[in-house]
């Protein structure tokens, strides 16, 4: 992943940075300002070049790219999104909120001022982004040149104009950690909470209503009258310690509208722009003496025009790569089976969402396609998998399994192609149970 | 590269694959699989714009996520008091539904506030004041219900509930009334500074127009749920007014369109009828006549039914000819009606050996000649009729010959648009002239005479 190696790394987040000696600066850097000559020399110990030349840099400008020591210990590219005065210092101390151009926007952070390499800043401020800050308002060239800059990994299905719009309005993640449950979490992405919470950086989540508070005695006040020991529906299905909830939005609406300000947390192209009462929640639990836990959930329309059968998905961070989101996935297809009709989830998917999916769909056909003899077609399989034509299309195309011969399309499944394929895709999590799903689809229910 | 020159066929989703099971089975196809494979991509359609992720579960192991920690005061926090039953769980009513419930958390200024009332002593507890909170907003609530103040999120939200009201709702509760004042002044502070319920359940949603991003849990458009027919109610404005007065317009003239149009059809059933009586008064003259006749019994004779076959057309062209023919505008000649000026077989010949002509030869009541081509849609001429119009036929130059039924060479008609039409005749060849008419059909005689 192109981190920087530093000599002085030793332990993950030991390494000594202020002092990371480059001695002489990097050539080429032009010295910005003399203002600050003055505060330098207030320190005749170490008045040699570099030094004054780094607090000539300060405060770091809006959109400066610079190294910055990452929880790997090692220097990352990062670019400058934000910066805040630190109330508790010196007036002129700042934090920066930064973003590793290697990485996906959800490990964006706050980080110190020890933690960037002043040495490596790149002296170019990047002026869109500044531009950004002040007004929404720019000339189409800015536009452009933000266009060329600015796509990146999993978004590329949005257009260049909601990207911009969409990051700017989420550019900072509000909130930076939560408790739900037994875990404290960091966040991911902005979530548009009430306006009364914009000055907190911690939320309190009780972990059966989804009620949130700023204050940890605020919860435990609230645990000791919480009614609900799991989600507010009906158990639709139930395998070991395992159990789906189907939450109806219309009728737990404040209960749907906290899921969505939590699940915001930790995904990126999520809107809360519309009220919950057409979606159903089903939410995935693990079940103890306790109470039953959410693990993740998904949504779904209740009455979809696009044949969507899941509106979102998240699997919780400390839940996460334990088969979940895999168990999610087959549970909305086996909830379209059910109701007889084909599904596909709502577009952009994330990064990991696509991994997902991807895995599923190349489960299920392949293990298809093993044991079946004799001709088939994409229609015959989307009818047995509740998978939509087009997704089984590219599924298999991306595998290079439809090719043309002799003027036809073959579907070619050489089974030690097929294991490959499938020992590459990972094998699905859990299994989803039918025989324990008990479930009427909605538009049956009373 | 040649061998790419072709397009694949786009995949029909409907058509049967084969499943090849062998890489054998290309071996003899040596073009390599990939790169006609890659041009399939190109042109498959609806392919995702998804980016094509290549080894997936590599990519997996490396796409790196925050972190998360385990709180040490959980087990405390959270009591084990749950009981799973052994049949599923079924939801329960909302809490709004259920009463009991104090929804209320304390938020920090509420802790603030109480820990400055509260000082050394304890005069109020966190709880009481959740509750109290709670039960003041939903008192206000209803008290802006009563009014009918329906206000979206955004405009400010006035308080409705008068300190009178509020204590005389919270009597009951086992506090003392200064306590309960200061919370309610302390409540309608915070109420009027949020400009909106403190209870979130009770705020309204943005308006549907509002595009800022972070105000969220908008209702959906009266355009995307037109799912059912109450949905699509319409609404109360001079738009819809004019529409609704449009559609009565139409409706309207809908209406007398249609009273128009069953005039017509009664009319045009009168005169069916009329024309009805006038065949069964024709049948009967013929039945009468026909017992004046010898030669009832021929062979050839033609049922009545066929003729009645062709009211209908001589009835569209006797409307015809009653409104265009100048020779019906002379009906008015009172010893002549045009009615029966018409009417081939009301018997204004009465010897018996013109009726024998006219009728009984073939049983074809216009036909007045053997000879003579059957036009359906002619009507024979009345010689009385056409000597008031001064019409005088041709005279018939054989009639001092008289060997053969002279009276017929020249037999007129009137045709169907109203003309009188006299059939020509070749004097020397003593034959008819066939002009090429392509309805005059060469005299022949009909199959029933053989």
């Amino acid at each position: 992943m192109g981190s920087l190696d530093t000599p002085t790394t030793t332990e993950n987040g030991s390494a000594p940075v202020p002092g990371r000696g480059k001695a002489p600066a990097a050539d080429g850097v032009p010295l910005q300002a003399a203002r600050d000559v003055e505060m330098a020399s207030e320190k005749p110990m170490e008045s040699d070049q570099s030094k004054k030349r780094r607090m000539a840099l300060l405060p770091l400008e809006v959109g400066t790219r610079v190294l910055c020591r990452w929880r790997d210990g090692k220097y990352h590219p990062v670019k400058v999104i934000e910066r805040r005065k630190i109330p508790t210092g010196d007036s002129n101390e700042y934090e920066y909120y930064v973003h590793y151009t290697e990485f996906n926007r959800r490990l964006d952070e706050w980080v110190k001022l020890e933690q960037l390499d002043l040495d490596s800043v790149e002296a170019v401020v990047d002026e869109k982004v500044e531009d950004k800050v002040t007004s929404l308002k720019m000339t189409r060239h800015q536009k452009r040149k933000i266009d060329e800059t600015h796509v990146e990994e999993g978004h590329e299905e949005l257009d260049a104009a909601s990207l911009r719009e969409h990051e700017e309005f989420t550019k900072v993640k509000n909130i930076a950690t939560i408790e739900l449950g037994r875990y404290e979490i960091e966040t991911w992405y902005f979530s548009p909470f009430p306006p009364e919470y914009n000055d907190c950086v911690k939320l309190y989540f009780c972990e059966f209503c989804l009620n949130f508070m700023k204050r940890k005695e605020q919860l435990q006040r609230h645990m000791k009258k919480c009614d609900l020991k799991h989600p507010p529906g009906d158990e639709i299905y139930r395998s070991g310690t395992l159990s789906m909830f189907e939450v109806d939005g219309k009728k737990n609406k404040i209960y749907g509208q906290n899921l969505c300000y939590l699940a915001k947390l930790f995904l990126d192209h999520k809107t809360l722009y519309y009220d919950v009462d057409l979606f159903l929640f089903y939410v995935l639990c693990e079940c103890d003496d306790r109470g039953c836990h959410m693990v993740g959930y998904f949504s779904k329309e209740k009455h979809s025009e696009e044949s969507y059968n899941l509106a979102c998905i998240l699997t919780l961070p400390p839940y996460q790569r334990k088969g979940y989101g895999k168990f999610l996935i087959a549970f909305s297809y086996e909830l379209s089976k059910k109701e007889g009709k084909v599904g596909t989830p709502e577009r952009p998917l994330s990064d990991l969402g696509l991994l997902s999916y991807r895995g599923y769909w190349t489960r299920v056909l392949l293990d298809i396609l093993k044991k079946h003899k004799g001709n088939i077609s994409i229609k015959e399989l989307s009818d047995m998998t509740a998978i939509k034509a087009e997704d089984i299309l590219t599924t298999l195309q991306s595998l290079e399994l439809i090719q043309y011969r002799k003027g036809q399309h073959v579907i070619c499944a050489d089974p030690k192609v097929l294991d490959r394929h499938l020992k590459a895709a990972g094998r699905g999590g859990l299994e989803v149970d039918v025989s324990k799903l008990i479930w009427t689809p909605y538009k049956e229910q009373g | 590269m040649s061998r790419l020159s072709f397009r694949p066929r786009p995949l029909d989703i409907h058509k049967k694959l084969p499943i090849v099971k062998s890489i054998k089975d290309f071996e003899d196809d040596e073009a390599p699989a990939s790169t006609r494979n890659s041009q399939l991509l190109r042109l498959a359609p609806e392919v995702d714009s998804e980016p094509q992720q290549v080894p997936s579960r590599r990519l997996a192991a490396e796409i790196p996520t925050p972190q998360f920690d385990v709180v040490d005061t959980y087990e405390r926090d959270y009591s084990c008091t749950f009981n799973q039953p052994t049949s599923y769980l079924r939801a329960r009513g909302a809490r709004a539904e259920l009463g009991e419930f104090v929804e209320y958390d304390l938020d920090n200024e509420d802790e603030d506030w109480l820990s400055e009332v509260n000082e050394d002593q304890k005069i109020l507890a966190p709880e009481m004041l959740e509750s109290l909170i709670f039960k003041l907003e939903v008192l206000d609530h209803k008290a802006r219900e009563r009014a009918g103040v329906i206000t979206p999120l955004g405009s400010s939200i006035s308080v409705h509930l008068r300190l009178d009201a509020a204590i005389e709702a919270l009597q009951a509760q086992p506090i003392k009334y200064s306590v309960l004042h200061s919370v309610y002044d302390y409540w309608k502070e915070k109420r009027e500074r949020w400009q909106k319920p403190i209870l979130r359940r009770l705020q309204p949603p943005p308006p549907v127009n509002d595009t800022n991003p972070y105000n969220v849990f908008r209702p959906r458009e009266k355009a995307h749920r037109l799912h059912t027919r109450r949905m699509q109610r319409r609404e109360n404005n001079v738009q819809s007014f004019e529409k609704l007065r449009q559609v009565r317009r139409n409706l309207d003239q809908a209406k007398s369109l249609l009273e128009a149009l069953i005039k017509r059809e009664e009319k045009k059933r009168e005169v069916m009828e009329s024309e009805v009586t006038l065949q069964r008064m024709q049948m009967k003259y013929k039945h009468e006549t026909e017992l004046l006749e010898d030669s009832l019994a021929l062979p050839g004779y033609l049922p009545f039914s066929s003729k009645f076959g062709l009211s209908e057309e001589e009835f569209f062209d006797y409307d015809d000819v009653m409104t265009s023919r100048p020779h019906a505008r002379s009906a008015h000649v009172p010893s002549l009606p045009s009615y029966d000026a018409n009417l081939p077989m009301v018997p204004t010949v009465s010897t018996k050996q013109e009726l024998k002509r006219r009728y009984v030869p073939h049983g074809w009541p216009h036909k007045l000649d053997p000879l003579e081509p059957v036009l359906l849609f002619t009507k024979p001429l009345i010689p009385e009729k056409l000597a008031m119009a001064g019409i005088i036929p041709p005279s018939d130059s054989f009639t001092k010959n008289g060997e053969s039924s002279p009276q017929y060479k020249f037999h007129g008609r009137i045709g169907r648009g109203g003309r009188i039409i006299f059939d020509r005749w070749n004097p020397l060849l003593q034959m008819p002239i066939d002009c090429g008419n392509s309805y005059y059909t060469p005299p022949k005689p009909r199959p029933s005479c053989n």
